[in-house]
């Protein structure tokens, strides 16, 4: 016992007395300071990360076929969808997930991806004036949709207009082509008042003139790409505690329905010019930017006072009089023109820019179309079903949605939701009614399958009637057959139907996600699964959410390594540093252990007294660099650290990351000290024992 | 009765490089309990190896070396170390203290390390040995507070704490003034009357020598004679 107090003292006492151990000792507090700031905010930005991935789309653990040919990328990959093989009837594996004692609840799932039209300002415009022309039709005049039409026309007369200016300008900047010339002579006739008064008369036959000719030519129809997840939407919003509702309301229970990713909605489907301004407010108030020095905030500004065409072919004649006047009063203007108004309007300043703001989505907005699907429309999606036809489906959007910690990913904040029995219409499974539906049409034309081998034989056999080959089982487009009316029968029976819960059940799913009541055995659980898969014959593969998460997982992971990678370096470095200053140390002292072995002192006690000395100067120093850590980490988690770009945004899983620190974070902080501290004092330590008693002999140098 | 020190045809060489330089050539040598013997000889004469040799912290190349009865060329570094600490106390020219730690535990350091006393015990043994060397009233200074003088007489107690039958000074007074080493060698030669303690000095100071009870003089390596420090005295003051 006195040995070791007076090892402690000496070193105690040795610790100032030199510079070297005071540098070592900064080497050391920075050294726990980073390890305790970085593993705090690392561990927090993982568990972040962990509750966004897990309460979105992941779940615990996803499960899907093991006959796919790659691997589960809930979040996609590099090109594109994963190739995943169907499980076909989600019923029993979800029967058979359930036999397993750690699996709480089962949602399932199938991601794919689809085309979507989103219409041009023109189509839109023209769509509406032909549905209150069929109601005058067929339902007879009424001033309201007299007055409705005529409106109408004078917008498209507008918009034309817009069109004739594009081209003339056009021409002065460079030679027409006979594609120029051909659009022109379009443009010519329908802003003739030759062209309007036939209208009149012949209203459909000049609508089909205008539909096929003139909407063409505006070229800002967006074919969209739309990455959806097919969902039991009932359980996955009871599942995943992440998704909230933004706009508008979740899809009923058991009925069909789609719901936009609010990042995608607003990324895609606001009118652009709001979008920006909302980029640059963003950029403005979180990122504390300013326009007068950030090139891309300049960039947009500059985009936004050019780019206004969209409005002038969004307003019909009244709207375009009222915006003037409102933007006349704001501005203080004379001028008329509409285009030149919002060009100066949009041409904003750090000073202006939030009045102006506000201006537009209090004055401006009301008066547009902000987004070019609404909650409430019905969405026509195309995707290309397994076997490379097109299908399509209606769905109506009854709103958007957010992944709270992902609303800002790319990847995550880009998947769509909708009901499963959609899914599996475009996935190109047969639902029970299609297949119905075929036997009907089958039974009706009085065809029979036939194998392909016989088909040379039913064709010009005796008995040849008609055939339908079975290449392509029952997945012919048979939705192309119909007239326009009945797709559209057809198409509002089944928004309109509600489900049971046995029909979303039973039918095929791509993937689904598991819930554990215990979230801490994953990887036992996987095994469990996969034991009790072989014991049904179930070909199922699970794996846990980092690798069902794809790249995001892999973020998460590369992000740890690369911190952890630092963290080493830098330890390496104070290895180096330590081991260096500490072999000066004992140098130094060599007749002052030379001295101490001559009076008695066994080798093991020099080594027990250089060790002390980094024992003692790794707890002090080691202990205020946890103690600064653990302030600095206390601070950062009442006030949060703002996410400065978006890679961060993502990272910190929302706007602020509260880091928090745990008893795991200190313990990893002070060994990795104490063995650093240890290790780099070993070799001089064992230089130290190496001393000889002769060298107190000698006099002091 | 057997001597404490017993040195028979010793030789010690010294490699260095390519040649190998003799520091004892066949030195014998006996000092019995309570002999006061001082080793002098010209600086390269040899007396701190043999000193060194004395206090085990250096081994012979030939001939016997037997300290308190052990022969040290047969034991391992360990029972060497272990030797110095019971048996043998060290004062050293430059005082050689831990400049860390106070007087007190200076003096109380070799006690810890032998591992056997209680902290009352040690409290007790140093506070008698600061008594001795008059330094009780400094148990608490450091080193550093103190002169020259009072540092060796530190280094003293410390050489004496643990009761060794032998002490061996190299040296002990040829940092300090004239007079300050007259009290060093005068608290030295009390100790050794009063206690029995041997003590082994070496000195090329024929004041310092005058208090030996006799003279070991060396020369190149070899005993050129072992005489009484009045003849040492005489022998200095004509100049051989």
């Amino acid at each position: 016992m006195g040995q070791l107090r007076v090892l402690w003292q000496i070193a105690l006492r040795n610790l100032f007395a030199s510079k070297i151990n005071v540098i070592i000792g900064f080497i050391i507090l920075g050294g726990t300071f980073l390890v305790v700031l970085g593993g705090s905010m690392l561990d927090s930005m993982d568990a972040a990360m962990s509750r966004s991935i897990i309460g979105s789309v992941a779940g615990h653990i996803q499960v899907y076929s093991s006959q796919s040919k790659e691997a589960l990328a809930l979040f996609g990959n590099m090109g594109g969808e994963a190739e995943i093989s169907a499980l076909d009837d989600f019923s029993k594996v979800k029967k058979t997930l359930e036999t397993v004692p750690n699996v709480e609840r089962v949602v399932p799932m199938g991601i794919n991806a689809a085309l979507v039209q989103s219409g041009n300002t023109i189509d839109l415009t023209l769509g509406e004036l032909r549905g209150v022309l069929n109601h005058l039709r067929d339902e007879g005049e009424s001033p309201e949709r007299r007055e409705k039409a005529e409106s109408l026309k004078a917008h498209v007369r507008q918009q034309v207009e817009v069109l004739k200016a594009d081209i003339a300008k056009a021409r002065l900047i460079s030679k027409a082509s006979a594609e120029d010339a051909e659009d022109a002579a379009v443009i010519e006739r329908v802003s003739s008042e030759a062209f309007w008064k036939e209208f009149e008369t012949r209203p459909f036959d000049q609508m089909e003139y205008l539909e096929n000719r003139l909407a063409p030519m505006v070229s800002d129809a967006d074919l969209l790409y739309l990455r959806y997840a097919g969902t039991d939407l009932k359980a996955f919003q009871k599942n995943f505690d992440r998704m909230r509702i933004v706009d508008g309301a979740p899809v009923p229970d058991g009925e069909r329905g789609f719901l936009f990713a609010k990042l995608f909605y607003e990324e895609t489907l606001k009118l652009k010019s709001a979008r920006r301004l909302d980029k640059i407010k963003e950029a403005r108030d979180i990122k504390s930017k300013r326009i007068a020095t950030d090139d891309e905030l300049k960039r947009w500004v500059k985009e936004n006072s050019t780019q206004t065409r969209e409005f002038l072919l969004q307003l019909d004649g009244i709207k375009t009089r009222e915006l003037v006047a409102r933007l006349q009063k704001h501005l203080g203007s004379k001028e008329t023109e509409l285009s030149a108004l919002l060009g100066s309007f949009f041409t904003t300043t750090d000073e202006n820019f939030d009045a102006r703001y506000a201006f537009f989505y209090e004055q401006v907005a009301p008066l547009l179309q902000l987004y070019r699907v609404r909650v409430g429309d019905t969405l026509s999606i195309q995707a290309f079903t397994k076997t490379g036809y097109m299908q399509s489906v209606n769905l109506k959007v009854y709103g958007t949605f957010m992944f709270e910690g992902l609303e800002k990913s790319d990847m995550a904040g880009g998947l769509n939701l909708m009901d499963l029995v959609s899914f599996r219409e475009l996935y190109g499974y047969l639902t029970a009614e299609k297949k119905a539906e075929i036997a009907e049409l089958k039974k009706k034309s009085g065809s029979r399958e036939i194998a392909r081998e016989g088909a040379e034989d039913a064709l010009f056999g005796e008995d040849a009637k008609v055939v339908e080959a079975s290449a392509t089982p029952g997945l012919i487009d048979d939705s192309a057959s119909f007239g326009d009316t009945a797709q559209a029968l057809r198409n509002k029976e089944l928004a309109s139907r509600v489900y049971s819960q046995d029909e979303i059940d039973q039918g095929v799913v791509l993937s689904a996600a598991v819930m554990l009541k215990d979230p801490t055995r994953i990887q036992e659980t996987i095994a469990e699964i996969h034991a009790a898969a072989e014991r049904d014959k179930v070909p199922l593969k699970a794996v846990s959410w980092q690798e069902a998460s794809g790249l995001i997982g892999q973020f998460v992971l590369m992000a740890k390594l690369i911190l952890y990678f630092a963290v080493f370096v830098i330890f390496i470095v104070a290895l180096v540093i330590i081991n260096n200053a500490m072999m000066m140390a004992t140098l130094r002292r060599v007749h002052e252990i030379g001295t101490m072995r001559a009076i008695g002192a066994q080798r093991a006690f020099v080594l027990s007294l250089v060790l002390m000395e980094t024992v003692v100067l790794g707890l002090l120093f080691g202990g205020l660099g946890m103690l600064f850590g653990s302030g600095l980490v206390g601070w950062l988690h009442s006030v949060g650290i703002p996410a400065g770009n978006d890679a961060l945004l993502f990272f910190f899983s929302g706007p602020r990351l509260f880091p928090s620190l745990t008893v795991g974070n200190l313990v990893a902080a002070f060994v990795i000290v104490m063995l650093v501290s240890a290790i780099s004092t070993l070799y001089p330590a064992l230089i130290a024992t190496r001393v000889s008693p002769l060298r107190a002999m000698q006099a002091e140098e | 009765m057997d001597p404490i020190v017993s040195i028979r045809n010793v030789t010690k060489d010294y490699t260095l490089g390519k040649t190998v330089v003799s520091a004892l050539r066949g030195v014998n040598l006996e000092v019995h309990k309570g002999d006061f013997i001082s080793i002098a000889g010209p600086s390269g004469s040899g007396k701190t190896t043999l000193l060194n040799l004395i206090g085990c912290v250096d081994t012979a190349t030939g001939g016997l070396v037997q300290v308190v009865g052990q022969s040290t060329g047969q034991l391992t570094e360990r029972q060497l170390t272990d030797l110095r600490l019971h048996a043998i106390g060290f004062i050293f020219q430059s005082f050689n203290l831990v400049s860390v730690l106070s007087v007190f535990q200076n003096v109380e350091f070799p006690l810890l390390l032998q591992r056997k006393w209680t902290a009352a015990e040690r409290r007790k043994r140093v506070d008698e040995l600061l008594t001795q060397v008059g330094l009780q009233s400094h148990a608490k200074h450091r080193p550093n507070e103190l002169s020259g003088g009072q540092r060796q007489r530190v280094a003293i107690a410390r050489a004496l704490v643990t009761q060794p039958q032998l002490v061996l000074a190299d040296e002990p007074t040829a940092n300090l003034d004239s007079v300050t080493g007259q009290n060093i060698i005068d608290l030295m030669k009390d100790l050794n009357k009063q206690q029995g303690t041997t003590f082994i000095f070496s000195t090329h100071d024929p004041k310092v020598m005058s208090h030996a009870n006799a003279v070991v003089r060396i020369e190149d390596g070899q005993i050129k004679d072992r005489i009484s420090a009045a003849e040492a005295t005489l022998a200095v003051a004509a100049g051989h």
